[in-house]
């Protein structure tokens, strides 16, 4: 801990700080070249996120993978930021909370440090240019992350439940009702869409037990068919995260519940 | 001239009594601790006074708002960081203190063709029982005074920042008599505001010499509460968030006070 006589103050976020004192590799620089190989995405994993009548719910299995071995079944992905915000995972797990540790750090940096609340928009932002920045590795074939982003915005205009993704350049979308993201996450999205549509109800009406349901469900099903979701695993009896977004602050759904809605609903 | 060791004696004790002319005006910061915590209470008309450092440390300070904002943004800096590369449980104020804030202002304070701080400032660090609460209190010479958490015997679980050091030492001298660490929020309230009565009322040259009455002291705080604002804030002992700094509003506060 050295007090560095010539710190700029308030103008650095705070990955330009750790940048300024050599604590954040700089991603390297895209290059032209001849021999480059196509970008292929590797997160193996499933994410899946819905706004329900109670906030939105994140949801993410367990499983851990290199290449084709489990290498560890209690992978926590689904990661509290701050009081309101959750950035869940798909991608390489080290460059993930690297990234969810920086994103944690800026937003607290940011309110002591300018004594005020960083808006949504700035979140969502800060996000995207982690992202962005990593993107030098990603096309080196590591570091690939592709995250969702999900938080309460408290703000007086229209107070509610935002849901976004991204893509691994760190585009960001803003999604209305659904979001899923890792390898398992096409058979969730076809999942989610029939819910939302033709279900007993639209996804939003639900309630937090029938939420439940059907995010054990999307799990369940993308685990069927691809090998890097660990969805339940019922002799372990390994449930996936769930955690709440809502007003109040984020909850994590303890494993007795879920495992309670799994047997009713599920198994 | 500055070449000749009485010069530079001389100096700095001009410098020492500049500093503390400026020093001289600023509104008392009082921090008690309390069955779940420590208090910062202070009243303000104008700018903040109490800041959120990390997750465990809460600054209060008086002095120039431009070294103020200094020193703060660089003892967050360092806090954050070290947070960030390590762990926040491997942020502890002792070492922000110590080897990083005293350091430089002393040898700013010492360096006489610079500028020195003009601020003072009191740290508290909440720990996991009140035995492991440190207060700890900066000067703009980089001179640190501490509760005496690790070496010393004495034991104190209140701290006062003051404009003066007549105003330190009354306030001091009130809080020791009524002041108990084992009190519930509201009630350390009352106590901080008039232990802050004590410290405004010994301001200044015909300021209080002794501990006044005590309907005096009511007498005083009730004018001051008519045209001030009350700054609060709190370090939460509660150990299941990471965040234990949370500030109160004035309302919040002025039910309390009642």
């Amino acid at each position: 801990m050295t007090f560095d006589q010539s710190f700029s103050g308030a103008g650095d976020d705070f990955p330009a700080l750790l940048r300024r004192k050599g604590l954040l590799q700089p991603a390297p620089e895209l290059k032209q070249s001849a021999g480059h190989t196509a970008f292929v995405p590797t997160e193996s994993t499933t994410i899946l996120a819905f706004k329900f009548a109670g906030g939105v719910l994140v949801a993410g299995d367990r499983r851990a993978t290199s290449g084709n071995t489990v290498v560890y079944d209690r992978a926590d992905k689904v990661l509290e930021i701050d009081r309101h915000s959750i950035m869940a995972i798909a991608g390489v797990p080290a460059t993930a909370w690297e990234m969810a540790r920086v994103l944690e750090h800026s937003f607290q940096y940011f309110r002591r440090t300018q004594l005020q609340e960083m808006s949504v928009d700035g979140k969502v932002r800060a996000l995207s240019k982690l992202l962005r920045d990593n993107f030098g590795f990603v096309m080196q074939g590591v570091g690939v992350v592709v995250p969702i982003f999900a938080t309460y915005d408290p703000s007086n205009s229209e107070p509610g439940a935002r849901l976004y993704f991204y893509d691994a350049m760190g585009a960001q979308f803003e999604v209305t009702d659904y979001a899923a993201t890792g390898s398992g996450s096409p058979a969730v999205r076809g999942i989610l869409y029939y819910e939302n549509n033709w279900g007993e109800k639209p996804l939003q009406k639900l309630n937090q037990d029938e939420a439940v349901t059907i995010a054990l469900r999307a799990l369940d099903t993308a685990a069927e068919s691809d090998t890097s979701t660990g969805g339940v695993d019922r002799g372990g009896k390994i449930f996936p995260l769930i955690r709440v977004v809502a007003r109040e602050g984020i909850t994590t759904l303890p494993e007795e519940k879920i495992a309670a809605v799994f047997k009713r609903t599920v198994a | 001239m500055i070449e000749e060791p009485y010069r530079w004696v001389e100096a700095i004790a001009n410098r020492r009594e500049y500093i503390e002319t400026q020093l001289a005006t600023g509104s008392p910061i009082a921090a008690v601790g309390y069955r779940d915590g420590i208090l910062f209470l202070t009243l303000s008309r104008s700018r903040q006074k109490i800041f959120e450092i990390y997750d465990r440390i809460a600054m209060g300070a008086i002095g120039h708002p431009g070294d103020i904002e200094r020193l703060r943004m660089a003892a967050i800096e360092l806090a954050s960081t070290e947070g960030f590369t390590r762990s926040a449980a491997d942020v502890s104020l002792r070492r922000l203190a110590h080897y990083s804030l005293s350091p430089v202002m002393k040898s700013a304070f010492e360096q006489v063709y610079g500028a020195p701080f003009l601020a003072r400032l009191l740290f508290a660090e909440v720990g996991a029982s009140p035995e492991e609460d440190l207060f700890l209190r900066v000067e703009y010479d980089g001179a640190i005074a501490t509760n005496g958490a690790g070496v010393s015997q004495m034991q104190n679980d209140f701290a006062v920042l003051s404009p003066t050091r007549q105003s330190a030492e009354l306030t001091e001298l009130f809080l020791k008599k009524e002041h108990t660490a084992t009190v519930a929020l509201e009630d350390a309230m009352k106590v901080a505001i008039d232990a802050w009565a004590v410290g405004h009322m010994a301001i200044g040259e015909d300021g209080a010499k002794e501990l006044p009455e005590r309907a005096a002291v009511a007498k005083h705080r009730d004018e001051q509460l008519a045209d001030a604002g009350v700054e609060a804030a709190v370090l939460e002992r509660d150990s299941k968030a990471a965040i234990r700094y949370r500030t109160l509003s004035d309302e919040e506060a002025r039910s309390a006070i009642k």
